[in-house]
């Protein structure tokens, strides 16, 4: 006799299972683990930054997030379900607990200090997923949830450990993230100040640029992109149109402003838009599930992070934009639905969609030709003296917390003090201990080449532009920076059939003065005679200046020294344009 | 755009195997009951003696059909047996004398294209014509129209996995199908016809050997997806039309080419539908094939003189395709004419569903355009299900089939469809 069971068609089945999506999704993010490991471990080891330790301090940083998320949901289990015993293990197998932690430690800045991610994974987990119900009733993106509180409440004790920028990026670059970066040029930006300070566009392409951990590389979010399409684990339609829209919109913006197709390019390369596109805007339980919702869901991300990151203070955009289309999931779904019998019934949002791309990339570019004519918005002359030679500028510039007051004399077109009579800077003590309005006086030529100081990022740039703002107005012409006039021949002479250059060249601290003798138009000596470099005893150290003598016919190629690498590359600058004159005038 | 899966078809169980008869159970069970209708009047008593092919019962309201017996012996009892969707369903039991007899014989007809239109709809109506593909829509009822009909399509795709009976039909009868499609045209003045099939070799060159008699016949290479088979993928793909509810709106015709079969039965020996090819088939049975069977005879006696089932203990049986066919509690239940296949395999483990992640593929594969997971999550709400036109399923089982959570969310369309329905008759 047969036992006849009643099973539930259809009695076949496709072989993919939940499981399975998950494990693709792994994979997905395996090269940007390791690439993450690379740029913000490998390189700093090898380069000396940190100790062989630190050097898995990335790793840590993401496994950490990703444990404590898995231990909540074991403790939940353990306090509320039922069934304790094999029930745990059941629930573990299908609740997918470590995501939300493991995307919360690639999307937060390196330097925030472990408590405070351990504090985000079980907001993450415990607010995002667990109170919604468990995974698949969540309805907002759990990993950013927990951002999204670490970011409100700890911004400033990130931003005081460091910020975006690993210990190698800490010491070279010392600039922010892109983004909030170009938050803080003038007016739009321009290749020059956008882009070239990370490199080029192949660094914002490959991924080296200071950003969180997982976000950086575009081209390793491309390749998941493609893994993840071809094994249909994700709604590849919202990527497409999320990324496609930025795109569309940012190449609008930059083309009313004359800018090339680099524009569009940089702001989809950066702020984290390409790593939110492909991994958290297409979270499978917080994104809509019809095809022409997917469409539109795309549409408004790409709308909503534009607007969020030219028209509000938050330069990133990409957090606050799925987290805000999480909330219209339910409607998007609704229309998406419908439309697929009237396709009627889905053309208001796409037109509204339509309106607002034009709409919004008109107004946001056109807003910053109006600048241009005002130039900074956030700079206000209170008054200006001229008594014979000098002009004295009492001026405000908006800082980090409030407004910076200032008292800048300029004698003869020369600044000779600056003085900063209001402010209230939360780290004001580092520019002080930076010195940096010393170094703002003695770089008046050179504005660009200095850096900010990182730990007070936001006050020191604002500093400097209101320098750049005052001279601005004092030259009555935007200020250009000239690599010549840095550099300066003092006196020439023959002696023995020898010739020697006194030469000035600008540099860290001040005056580089230097005594440079020919023989046979060859170099023979390189000698100091003043400098001002707080550091100058590294290019001692490093024997530098024999390093030129030896390298003088590839000057080139010699690496600057690091730690001291504006005097370095200074010193080797005078050596360059010394030896340029001494090929002026005498031939080669 | 068809929207369609493939589906690994599980065909080469029974292909191969020749078509296997089995016309003398002991007993039938003409089951009482046309397409989903169980508004039947019957017109014999306990004791009477029936010819084969007399009627036993017919169906009453809009669509009027003759249930036919389809064996000679008489009448024992009537008694309530497994339909082939799992309820019971009150049957005629005719004890079977085995001697086929035939109430009045008549001529064989030479030529079947001599019909008029109306002659041609009452013989589909006496002997009881139904779409032997699936629903069992009666067939007299599409050509019974004013309407300019222009286009005939035969269906012969069989896309459903693991059921070969259509093809095993085409092996045997191919000229006589042929000669039906063509008296049919004649008969209502239809222009055109394409047959839609499959690729295979054996098929097309059977009709290609044919074909050239009749130049309005066109064979038409569909893809290999599941549901293609759908009338309204298949008008879709063949003529690029949409329609609404029937394809009737824009003159088409579509017909399952078992029917075409029946239909040329009923033309030529005035037979009404009481004999059709079933394919036993699933790997628990000792020797899966296609079983030429009598409308009304218990599946188990079939199974039990086809070899029976392999050893093993826990089986599945199911009334139809993998697919789109229900599992059925015990083998002891009748055969309809819109059975097209029997499936008995090992119990499937039960697989834990886990919960929803709304990874959105059963939209994606919906052939119905319908959103699945939307349905799911409304249940509650009549109104809503409405507007997510959830009546539309056509039960084709692909969303079930593709989910990862493995959730059978077919059941949930289905459960909703019969909530629109009651909405629906509520209002009424």
């Amino acid at each position: 006799m047969k036992d006849f069971h009643l099973n539930i068609g259809p009695f076949k089945k496709h072989n993919n299972s939940t499981n399975k999506n998950m494990v693709h999704l792994l994979i997905a993010l395996l090269p940007i683990i390791l690439f993450s490991f690379y740029k913000n471990g490998i390189i700093p080891y090898n380069k000396g930054y940190i100790n062989f330790v630190e050097m898995f301090n990335p790793l840590l940083f993401i496994l950490i997030p990703t444990i404590t998320s898995f231990l909540i949901e074991v403790l939940y289990a353990l306090f509320f379900l039922k069934k304790k015993k094999d029930g745990l293990k059941k629930y573990l197998s299908s609740s997918f607990s470590i995501f939300p932690g493991l995307f919360l430690g690639l999307i937060l800045p390196i330097n925030t200090p472990i408590s405070i991610v351990i504090f985000g994974a079980f907001m993450a987990t415990f607010v995002g997923k667990l109170l919604f119900g468990g995974f698949g009733n969540n309805i907002f993106n759990p990993a950013l949830i927990g951002r999204l509180f670490i970011i409100s409440s700890y911004a400033v004790v990130i931003s005081k450990n460091g910020g975006y920028l690993n210990q190698y990026e800490l010491d070279t670059l010392s600039l922010a993230t892109p983004l909030s970066n170009a938050s803080l040029v003038s007016g739009i930006g321009t290749y020059e100040t956008l882009v070239l300070p990370y490199g080029s566009l192949w660094n914002f392409f490959i991924g080296m640029i200071p950003g969180s951990l997982g976000e950086v590389s575009a081209l390793l979010c491309i390749v998941g992109f493609i893994y993840l399409t071809i094994t249909k684990v994700i709604k590849w339609k919202i990527p497409t149109m999320y990324i496609l829209t930025v795109f569309l919109m940012t190449y609008m913006i930059g083309s009313i402003n004359g800018l090339g197709i680099w524009y569009p390019l940089f702001q989809i390369f950066s702020g984290g838009l390409m790593f939110g596109a492909v991994f958290m805007a297409t979270d499978p339980v917080t994104s809509p599930t019809t095809p022409i919702g997917q469409v539109l869901y795309g549409l408004f991300l790409g709308i909503l992070t534009v607007v969020f990151r030219y028209l509000t203070p938050f330069p990133e955009g990409v957090l606050t934009s799925i987290l805000t289309m999480n909330m219209m999931v339910f409607i998007i779904d609704r229309i998406g639905a419908k439309a697929r019998f009237s396709f009627k019934k889905a053309i208001i949002p796409f037109l509204i969609a339509w309106f607002l791309i034009i709409v919004v990339s008109g107004f946001i570019g056109n807003s910053f030709k109006a600048d241009s004519t005002v130039k900074d918005s956030n700079f206000n002359i209170i008054s200006k003296e001229i008594i014979e030679n000098n002009t004295n500028y009492v001026v405000t510039q908006k800082g980090y917390s409030g407004l910076l007051k200032g008292n800048i004399i300029i004698d003869n077109g020369k600044i000779v003090s600056i003085e900063i009579i209001e402010q209230n800077e939360s780290f004001y003590q580092k520019i002080v201990d930076e010195k940096y309005i010393e170094k703002l006086v003695s770089y008046q030529k050179n504005l660009n080449n200095l850096d900010t100081v990182s730990g007070a990022t936001v006050t020191s740039r604002a500093l400097k532009q209101m320098i750049i703002n005052v001279l601005n107005d004092y030259n009555g012409t935007d200020f250009k920076e000239d690599n010549n006039s840095n550099f300066q021949v003092m006196s020439s002479k023959e002696e023995n059939g020898k010739i020697i250059y006194e030469v000035r060249q600008q540099s860290f601290g001040g005056n580089l003065d230097l005594k440079i003798t020919f023989e046979n138009a060859i170099i023979e000596s390189i000698t100091v005679i003043e400098q001002s470099d707080s550091y100058f005893n590294l290019i001692i150290d490093n024997n530098y200046i024999q390093k030129l003598i030896e390298n003088q016919q590839r000057l080139d190629n010699v690496d600057s020294i690091s730690g001291a690498t504006i005097s370095s590359d200074s010193l080797r600058k005078a050596v360059i344009n010394t030896k340029k004159e001494y090929d002026k005038t005498y031939g080669k | 755009m068809i929207v369609g899966t493939k589906i690994d078809a599980g065909k080469e169980l029974t292909k191969k195997r020749k078509l296997n008869f089995f016309t003398r159970p002991k007993y039938v069970y003409i089951p009482l009951i046309s397409g989903d209708d169980r508004n039947i009047t019957t017109v014999v008593k306990k004791g009477d003696y029936i010819y084969k092919g007399s009627i036993v019962a017919k169906r009453k309201g809009n669509f009027r059909l003759p249930i036919h017996s389809s064996v000679s012996g008489v009448v024992i009892d009537f008694v309530e047996k497994k339909y082939i969707d799992g309820t019971l369903v009150k049957c005629v039991v005719i004890e079977n004398d085995f001697k086929e007899k035939i109430e009045e014989k008549q001529a064989v007809r030479n030529k079947i294209n001599n019909f008029s239109h109306e002659e041609f709809v009452s013989r589909l109506q006496e002997c009881g014509i139904i779409g032997m593909g699936g629903f069992g829509f009666p067939t007299y009822v599409k050509y019974n129209t004013n309407k300019k009909l222009k286009t005939l399509i035969v269906n012969a795709v069989e896309c459903e996995p693991y059921i070969t009976a259509d093809f095993v039909l085409i092996k045997e009868k191919c000229e006589e199908i042929l000669e039906a499609i063509d008296a049919i045209m004649e008969i209502n003045g239809i222009k055109e016809c394409f047959i839609g099939v499959k690729k295979d070799t054996t098929i097309n060159e059977l009709f290609e050997n044919y074909l050239g008699t009749y130049p309005k016949i066109k064979l038409v290479t569909l893809p290999n997806i599941y549901p293609i088979g759908w009338e309204k993928n298949l008008v879709k793909y063949i003529k690029n039309i949409n329609y609404r509810t029937t394809p009737l709106e824009k003159g088409i015709v579509v017909n399952n080419i078992s029917t075409i079969y029946a239909i040329y039965e009923a033309l030529k020996y005035n037979k009404p539908l009481i004999e059709r090819i079933v394919t036993f088939t699933g790997d628990m049975l000792k020797n899966p094939q296609n079983v030429y069977v009598k409308i009304g005879t218990p599946v188990k006696d079939v199974i039990e003189a086809i070899g029976g089932y392999k050893r093993n203990k826990d089986v599945v049986i199911c009334a139809g395709g993998p697919m789109m066919g229900s599992s059925i509690a015990d083998d002891d239940f009748v055969i309809a004419s819109n059975l097209n296949c029997v499936l008995v395999m090992k119990k499937l483990n039960k697989e834990k569903s886990l919960e929803c992640f709304r990874c959105g593929k059963c939209v994606s594969i919906c052939p119905s355009k319908l959103s699945p997971v939307l349905i799911k999550d409304s249940l509650s709400k009549v109104e809503s299900l409405t507007g997510l036109n959830a009546d539309k399923c056509i039960e084709c089982g692909l969303c079930s089939y593709v989910c990862p959570s493995k959730i059978n969310i077919r059941e949930c369309v289905k459960e909703a469809k019969t909530l629109i329905k009651k909405e629906g008759n509520g209002k009424k």
